[in-house]
């Protein structure tokens, strides 16, 4: 009883010490310092290997060969800490990012610069370039080369093209970064204020607010990221609080106005007082126009913003507060990035008003942010039992947001997210509480809120090792990195994760991706991930380069058997793999199964044909993708050429690609596809 | 779990290796020592499921036309059933409601009584969230959010025997939905042309890699992956077995090429495949219209339009089997009665849903849609649910697939129905 009883008193210092040791940590010049942290994986019987293959498959997009060793080397606290500081050099992965020369545009640059099918259209037959209906009269042919020169004389680009380099960008660094925990945290936060790119309006701004905006504010402060999502323009127009304004100021009167306006018109031309051409009449079709399309409070972004963002669906909030939120937001928007979109009336007005007298009268203007407060609503509102007063303007947005950062539905929140992407799909309250109490106590300090969770037991005990089943991106950058990959052509993995369930930066909803096992495993996404092992093991997946026995440090096994050991301890470090090995073995030590696929390896030799330019291929739609409907004319169109594609690579081209054994790359294959390599 | 089907529990890798080979699959093994299993061959009833992400204007899809009210609340999203003004008007069904005119295929199966709409049907728990509400729509429970599995799972396992084969329950879906969560076995198949393990040009390396795959996934302590992989296996082997790849519809129909035109061809062939399916589900996105979300062109129509032309050329392809098949739609709210100031509608409660069958009680608008005076309107401002989905849902599943254990597919659920299937 008396054991017991110190048993219990003993646990309870451990986890009690957890959140006192992290209050510990100083974070003076912006550097969490974890000195006097040993983190608890020793009483969880973990060795410090073991302990650097969980901390590794948690914060990094997986091991690289001999990582677990380097972290061992300057230990786990240490590693981690640097990993939280995000200040390790990236001069390699930033010289080969050069070559997208989007990734350094800012928003005004890239709104300007890349233009689907149908801006560009427009703006050639505003040039007085192309004839407004020209489709009957100019071939094809003709009509594209006039467009293309209008481009290349004006530096416009395709959007497809913006939308690759940044699909291919997230791949890279995810790849390739020193600092993975940035990266992982990055594609966190993105998932958790997620902007699609089914969204036309947003799809501009998304390069700029993945940088600028999220992996900025990764790993700082959660009210920073808020706040730095709330005001661009990427979330602006993904959830539309950019067009609503002030409904009591304008929407009634809009609706019953744009009413009154068309009753007067239809009059005046009955009466023939009308000409289609009038001044009046047209002045008159432009103020309907405008009511039905600008006017108006939208509640997108209010709802989303408790309900996904911060407070969490069950955080306390009703309707009521929705509706008032929305108010207290109305008037936050763009500031136009061209003459477009009233960009010209605004200018005229700044430089008539002068920048310092709208400011008085309440405008606010931060880089890409505008606070328009003539759509502001001026009544007060109530938003979770708070006051916001008639004349706070900018201010009542700022308050409600820092309040929304500080709620303690949202600390409970962002954590139980925080412990469900690092520890496992459902984690335990008592884990998710301590790590809500950091948030609270340390203003929702993003990094010691994940140091608070690192140094919980909860982290490391048996019930989260390999619990994690990796998504489609994870699958994909683990293979990459196992392999020491090197990748050329990054869409071509996109293509598979895309395959496989994940369709980075297009899941539609505002949720984001779900972080469940379940959600990504189904037997239809599970086949797709073993053919990825066996496609890109094999060299099938163009524009992705390894070198299997310089892994081994050129050496070759001498056996399928012994290949299947050796490859299995490099590419799973730490993991158990007997079982795996017991149940190949028979496989592929089975003289008939080897002789048969030889046989059918020189049979296809026949059939050789040439490896299809896939990559153009896919590449080249993107470029070309304008609305929604011509993408998914597209799709079609892609999904044909797919299933036409002639086989890829005959096994002689791939045996010599691989610089070894068909044998070898099958057995790395199918170790990628296996069930443990899906485990992290 | 542990009355999941265990067709595969007895079987090791030789038994297995050899059905890859072209040896008798273990299921018809299994099948014919098991008197609880359907033959394969035997005509069971289908019920196809559609949900519409993103919660669908029922205003706008089938419209009270004659309510002074809603015309007042939506100046320019109101259609209207009158020929003087528009050239497109709405379809009038009865003197009171008027269906989109962008769904006029629906209209003859409207008039043969084969086709029947709900109205004012929705959740009794009131989230205007869309997450939640598909969530509970899907889980079919509508106030409990730890329920983790979905209705449609619940009523595989209510069908009184095991599945003959892994087509039993099938999602045309890129990720298993909500409402297939659960122990009885369900498949996501996106592409049925994709659904194997491929090694181009060297069929026997991607046989002994599919043997190795499925060895280790037999193994696995994970117990969704080791689930999952088995269904995955047991139907790549069915498939082998049909010609998916040159599939020719019947009697002229034609497919849109969108989403949910593939959706229901795909689903359609399995139908005729004759692979043992019941439940099967798909869905289409797109319904919200926060913003221009047009009339009689527009968003709005382009949708109702895919929807409607490809539920009618599944129809019409499946003329052969239209007595085993009933169809279902379902959103999981409707919108805001009053438009909103930028040309759309905002989250609202109530909207309509679409079911199509032999034994539905069709050329009917149901449900109990009140005036949209706003003393009438949930909050003020929408549609109240006058009909719970589960008693459409519950009702469907009874007399189509003749699931009469409501307290297990709805628990905490009063049994009520309205009518929408013939015999109550």
């Amino acid at each position: 009883m008396k054991r017991y009883v110190q048993t219990i008193f003993l646990l309870f210092l451990l986890i009690g010490s957890a959140p006192i040791l992290s209050s510990y940590m100083g974070a003076e010049n912006g550097h969490v310092e974890s000195k006097s942290i040993k983190f608890p994986y020793r009483q969880a019987g973990l060795t410090d290997r073991q302990a650097a293959a969980h901390i590794l498959g948690r914060f990094t997009y997986g091991a690289t060969p001999g990582q677990i060793d380097e972290v061992l080397k300057i230990g786990l606290e240490k590693w981690f800490e640097k990993q939280l500081d995000a200040n390790q050099p990236d001069d390699s992965l930033n010289a080969n990012l050069a070559q997208y020369e989007a990734l350094s545009k800012d928003n005004k640059e890239i709104f300007n610069t890349y233009l689907d099918g149908g801006q560009i259209r427009r703006k050639a037959i505003k040039a007085g370039l192309i004839p407004q209906d020209s489709s009957g009269r100019i071939e094809y042919k003709e009509r594209k080369e006039m467009i293309d020169s209008f481009m290349k004389a004006n530096g416009y680009k395709p959007e497809g093209e913006l939308i690759r380099q940044l699909i291919n960008q997230k791949i890279l660094r995810a790849a390739y970064s020193n600092n993975q925990l940035q990266e992982v945290m990055a594609s966190f936060w993105y998932n958790h204020f997620n902007v699609s790119l089914t969204k036309n309006e947003s799809i501009r701004f998304v390069p700029c607010y993945e940088r600028d905006v999220i992996r900025a504010n990764s790993l700082g402060k959660f009210g920073d990221l808020l706040l730095a999502t709330a005001k661009s323009p990427a979330m602006l127009t993904y959830l539309d609080n950019f067009r609503s304004v002030a409904s009591d100021n304008n929407n009634v009167n809009s609706e019953a106005g744009a009413k009154r306006l068309r009753e007067l018109y239809a009059q005046q031309l009955r009466l023939g007082k009308l000409g289609d051409t009038s001044v009046l009449a047209k002045e008159i079709a432009n103020k309907i126009k405008g009511f039905k399309n600008s006017q108006g409070l939208n509640e997108n972004y209010a709802r989303e913003i408790m309900e996904l963002h911060t407070l969490g669906v069950d955080g306390g909030y009703t309707q009521t507060d929705v509706t008032n939120a929305a108010k207290v937001l109305t008037g936050w928007t763009i500031f136009p990035m061209n003459e477009e979109y009233g960009g010209t009336q605004i200018k005229k007005m700044i430089e008539k008003v002068g920048e310092d007298k709208l400011k008085e009268q309440g405008y606010v203007h931060d880089g890409d942010f505008m606070f328009a407060v003539n759509k502001h609503d001026k009544t007060e509102k109530v938003v979770l039992g708070n006051t916001f007063s008639a004349k706070g303007g900018y201010e009542e947005g700022l308050k409600l947001i820092d309040m929304l950062a500080h709620h303690k539905s949202t600390a409970h929140f962002i954590c139980k997210k925080l412990a469900a992407r690092f520890v496992s799909d459902n984690p335990p309250a008592s884990l998710v509480d301590r790590m809500a109490q950091t948030f609270l106590d340390k203003d929702g300090d993003i990094r010691k809120v994940l140091l608070t969770m690192v140094n919980s037991p909860e982290f490391w005990s048996k019930q989260a090792l390999r619990e994690k089943i990796k998504s489609p991106f994870e699958l994909t950058i683990s293979t990459v990195r196992a392999l020491n990959a090197k990748v050329t052509q990054p869409y071509q993995l996109a293509n598979w994760i895309n395959k496989m369930g994940e369709r980075i930066y297009y899941y539609q909803a505002p949720t984001g991706f779900p972080d469940r096992a379940q959600y990504w495993i189904n037997s239809g996404s599970l086949l797709n991930r073993m053919n990825f092992g066996l496609a890109l093991a094999s060299k099938r997946i163009p524009g992705v380069t390894f070198d299997l026995t310089a892994l081994n440090n050129n050496h070759e096994p001498e056996s399928a058997e012994a290949a299947l050991r050796v490859y299995c301890k490099l590419l799973m470090p730490e993991r158990n793999v007997e079982e795996t090995v017991k149940r190949l073995i028979p496989l592929i030590n089975d003289p008939e199964i080897h002789n048969k696929i030889d046989a059918a390896a020189t049979k296809s030799d026949v059939s050789a044909a040439t490896p299809p330019p896939a990559s153009m291929t896919d590449d080249n739609m993107m470029m070309t993708t304008s609305n929604t409907d011509s993408k998914k004319t597209k799709e079609v169109l892609k999904e044909k050429l797919n299933r036409k594609k002639a086989p890829d690579y005959t096994i002689t081209q791939l045996q010599a690609n691989a610089g070894t054994n068909t044998m070898l790359s099958q057995v790395t294959g199918i170790i990628i596809g296996s069930p443990e390599f899906q485990r992290r | 779990m542990s009355t999941r089907r265990g067709f595969i529990k007895s079987t090791g890798a030789l038994a297995l290796f050899a059905a890859g080979l072209g040896g008798v699959p273990s299921f018809i093994a299994r099948a014919a020592n098991s008197n609880k299993i359907l033959s394969p061959y035997k005509k069971n009833k289908k019920l196809v499921c559609i949900f519409q992400r993103g919660a669908m204007d029922g205003l706008m899809a089938v419209t009270p036309f004659t309510d002074e009210y809603l015309k007042a609340a939506r100046p320019t999203l109101f259609m209207s059933a009158a020929k003087v003004s528009s050239s497109n008007p709405l379809i009038d069904l009865d003197g009171r409601f008027g269906l989109h005119p962008s769904m006029k295929a629906f209209e003859p199966l409207f008039r043969e009584k084969r086709l029947g709409i709900v109205h004012a049907v929705g959740s009794p728990n009131n989230t205007r969230s869309h997450f939640d509400a598909q969530d509970y729509m899907e889980s079919g429970t509508p106030f409990n959010k730890g329920t983790n599995t979905g209705w449609l799972n619940r009523a595989v396992g209510l069908l009184g025997h095991e599945a003959a084969t892994p087509f039993q329950a099938v999602s045309i879906t890129s990720s298993l939905p909500k409402s297939f969560y659960g122990d009885n076995a369900s498949l996501a198949i996106n592409n049925l042309q994709d659904f194997a393990i491929q090694m181009r040009g060297n069929p026997m390396a991607a046989h002994m890699a599919a043997k190795s795959f499925e060895d280790l996934y037999d193994q696995t302590s994970s117990s969704l992956l080791n689930k999952t992989g088995k269904e995955s296996f047991e139907a790549v082997k069915m498939l082998q077995k049909a010609d998916t790849k040159n599939y020719k519809p019947a009697n002229g129909a034609v497919y849109p090429d969108n989403q949910i035109g593939n959706s229901l061809k795909q689903i359609a062939q399995l139908i005729k495949m004759d692979v043992g399916l019941e439940v099967a589900f798909t869905e289409c996105g797109g319904w919200d219209t926060h913003y221009n979300q047009g009339t009689e062109t527009g968003q709005f129509s382009r949708n109702v339009a895919d929807l409607s032309n490809a539920i009618t050329a599944f129809w019409t392809d499946l003329a052969a089997y239209q007595d085993e098949v009933t169809l279902m739609t379902m959103t999981e709210f409707g919108r805001t009665v009053k438009q909103n100031g930028t040309g759309g509608t905002d989250h609202g409660r109530g909207s309509c849903l679409f079911v199509l069958g032999n034994d539905v009680n069709g050329g009917i608008v149901h449900g109990n849609m009140p005036i949209l005076a706003k003393e009438n309107l949930e909050d003020g401002r929408d549609v109240p649910v006058t009909t719970d989905f589960r008693s459409v849902f519950s009702e469907v599943a009874d007399k189509h697939l003749s699931i009469n254990d409501d307290k297990v597919l709805f628990p905490e659920w009063d049994g009520k129905k309205i009518g929408v299937m013939r015999g109550y």
